[in-house]
């Protein structure tokens, strides 16, 4: 699947290896994310997936490969680079800025797209508040669109867990992403909580257009709402293909059930 | 929390520091009492006022660096320092204050920024040793540089103020200057909070690691807020020299730095409302013991006693502070003022 740069193709990763020391946390894994799609990364604990997004992101330099961004390579770009750049996140567990209130936390996810440096912020001149007035009507649509509006001036430390899954999707969406990674969004969360973050998500692609890549240990929610699945298992992609495809694999099923591979 | 009908046509509006009628007319109250001061001060409580200002300063400049960057510096009075000898240097080329205060922040953030490039690398009580390093190479290379430079082990005396043909030299005079400066700054440490580069500070110091994900350029912000920070240092450092008339290493110690930082932590580092309620309380407390003392000494009690007495007391009533309220004097503040608008309902 590597090589083939469509026109549609946002994020591309080709052949990453990373090695910390001996263990090969991704031997030549090459994903490939179109608009318009939700991409799920599944696999069993420890087969690479988190080092596969810490590659996308930036946070690691894999010692092979490269990663490619709307056709412009990014490989050596540091993270917040790659934030400037339109490649939002959100994490595993709770990563907000907890003193923060939500629409602060928000408003700080568009740091890369705001120009107000430190003089402006002391002396809080005219150009300044304008521009707050401007991007705080953005955090408000982005507080809209995620139902938080009830939230707004709560601090994000005193939330509930779900809550604060939620605030850090929008400080994601501050970014103006072209497209986001989310890190098991759905562990943790209550059933309503999922259901509502699997709207969310839908949303996000078909109402923003903004392709998703998702990793999720939740089957159920990744067979229901992704359009292409693809499979990790010790650093290497096994299978790639749709949802129904993949779940019929059998290195799939035995990477996932164990027993003798195919 | 807000009484009931105050509403907001904008966004800005929000954020804005005083939001009632009330406030903003306490404010006035305040600044009408800090004006009118001088009519019943002496020349001694103006003296201590002023220098209460300048700390003031100082410590809102530990508030943007460890207070909102979570930076640990325990260097703001060599950074202080290098305002003071800058602005000596300076008034020397008769050069009029409205050039020498910028100058003198200008050099203080700067020295910062030598230091903040090493210290942005590593946190917690590696940087603490970092910016320790920072106090402790001051005064070294104060003594170590000619003597006609910075003046040495004897230090530099400074040209006093002045506007057309009023010299600055009367405690009055200090005590409205220092008052118009500091009423400057905290303008400026108010706002801070409410812009892109104090919630980018905020998001360093809450997680970093996801900061740099976000957008924000971590090691920037890091060094940047020390810069800032040392800014308001250096303004101290100038108006330091001005009010001394003279300026040597001895004045900037360690031991100055601890104190602000001690103040800090004691108001709340938090928001610039514990910086001034950390500094009015400490040096008030400081001031009243110090009263006490005198008193005593007068009826005969043995002075090295008193002043070990002194620091004692001093030392208990901040630990008392930090055991009743470890969150700053400013949380305890708006615990009370929430409680005292909800009553006769409960708080929660």
């Amino acid at each position: 699947m590597s090589g083939v740069a469509h026109e549609r193709t946002v994020l591309e990763a080709d052949s990453l290896s990373l090695r910390f020391g001996a263990i090969h946390a991704l031997r030549s894994v090459s994903l490939r994310v179109d608009e318009g799609q939700i991409h799920a990364v599944i696999g069993p604990n420890g087969a690479g997936k988190s080092s596969l997004l810490n590659c996308l992101s930036g946070f690691y330099r894999p010692q092979a490969g490269s990663v490619r961004f709307c056709s412009k390579d990014i490989s050596g770009l540091k993270p917040h680079r790659r934030a400037a750049l339109g490649i939002g996140r959100t994490f595993q567990g709770i990563q907000t800025y907890s003193s923060m209130t939500a629409r602060e936390n928000i408003l700080s996810g568009f740091h890369a797209r705001m120009r107000t440096g430190f003089i402006g912020g002391l002396c809080y001149w005219g150009a300044v508040r304008h521009e707050e007035e401007t991007f705080t009507a953005k955090a408000e649509a982005i507080i809209g669109f995620l139902e938080l509006e009830e939230m707004r001036h709560a601090v994000v430390g005193d939330m509930p867990y779900g809550i604060r899954k939620r605030v850090d999707l929008g400080r994601a969406l501050a970014l103006e992403p072209k497209v986001l990674i989310m890190d098991e969004p759905m562990a943790g969360m209550s059933t309503e909580e999922k259901g509502d973050l699997a709207r969310f998500i839908l949303d996000i692609r078909e109402g923003l257009k903004i392709p998703v890549v998702l990793v999720e240990h939740d089957m159920e929610v990744v067979m229901a709402i992704s359009d292409r699945v693809t499979v990790v298992d010790f650093g290497e992609v096994i299978a790639s293909g749709t949802p129904a495809e993949v779940s019929d694999n059998p290195r799939v099923i035995a990477a996932y059930l164990g027993g003798a591979k195919s | 929390m807000l009484p009931t009908g105050v509403q907001s046509l904008k966004y800005t509006q929000e954020s804005a520091v005083l939001r009632t009628t009330r406030s903003r007319a306490w404010l006035v109250v305040l600044a009408c009492a800090l004006v009118g001061y001088p009519a019943v001060a002496g020349p001694y409580m103006l003296g201590v006022f002023s220098h209460m200002f300048i700390t003031l300063m100082a410590v809102y400049g530990l508030y943007v660096t460890v207070g909102m960057a979570g930076q640990i510096n325990v260097a703001q009075s060599a950074f202080v320092g290098v305002g003071a000898f800058a602005a000596a240097k300076l008034s020397g080329y008769g050069l009029p204050f409205f050039i020498v205060i910028p100058l003198a922040a200008l050099m203080a953030g700067l020295t910062s920024i030598l230091f903040a490039l090493p210290a942005a690398r590593v946190k917690g009580f590696y940087l603490a040793l970092t910016t320790l390093a920072a106090q402790v190479v001051f005064p070294i290379i104060i003594l170590a540089l000619p003597m006609e430079w910075l003046g040495g082990l004897v230090g530099m005396p400074v040209e006093p103020i002045r506007f057309g043909t009023l010299t600055l030299g009367a405690p009055i005079h200090f005590y409205y200057f220092t008052l118009a400066l500091a009423a400057l700054l905290t303008v400026a440490a108010f706002n801070l909070g409410r812009s892109r580069f104090g919630r980018a500070m905020l998001a360093v110091r809450d997680n970093d690691v996801v900061a740099e994900v976000m957008g924000v350029p971590v090691f920037r912000i890091k060094v940047m807020s020390f810069f800032v920070g040392s800014l308001f240092a250096g303004v101290a450092g100038a108006c330091t020299a001005y009010f001394l008339q003279f300026v040597t290493v001895s004045s900037f110690t360690l031991f100055a730095s601890v104190w602000y930082l001690g103040m800090l932590i004691v108001g709340g580092a938090h928001s610039p409302l514990g910086a001034i309620l950390g500094v009015v309380f400490i040096t008030l407390l400081q001031e009243t013991l110090h009263d006490v003392a005198n008193t005593l000494m007068q009826s005969g009690a043995s002075g090295g006693l008193l002043f070990a007495l002194t620091s004692i007391v001093l030392g208990g009533c901040i630990l008392i502070a930090l055991i009743f309220e470890p969150r700053g004097l400013a949380h305890r503040w708006a615990v009370l003022r929430t409680t005292f608008q909800l009553w006769p309902f409960p708080r929660n």
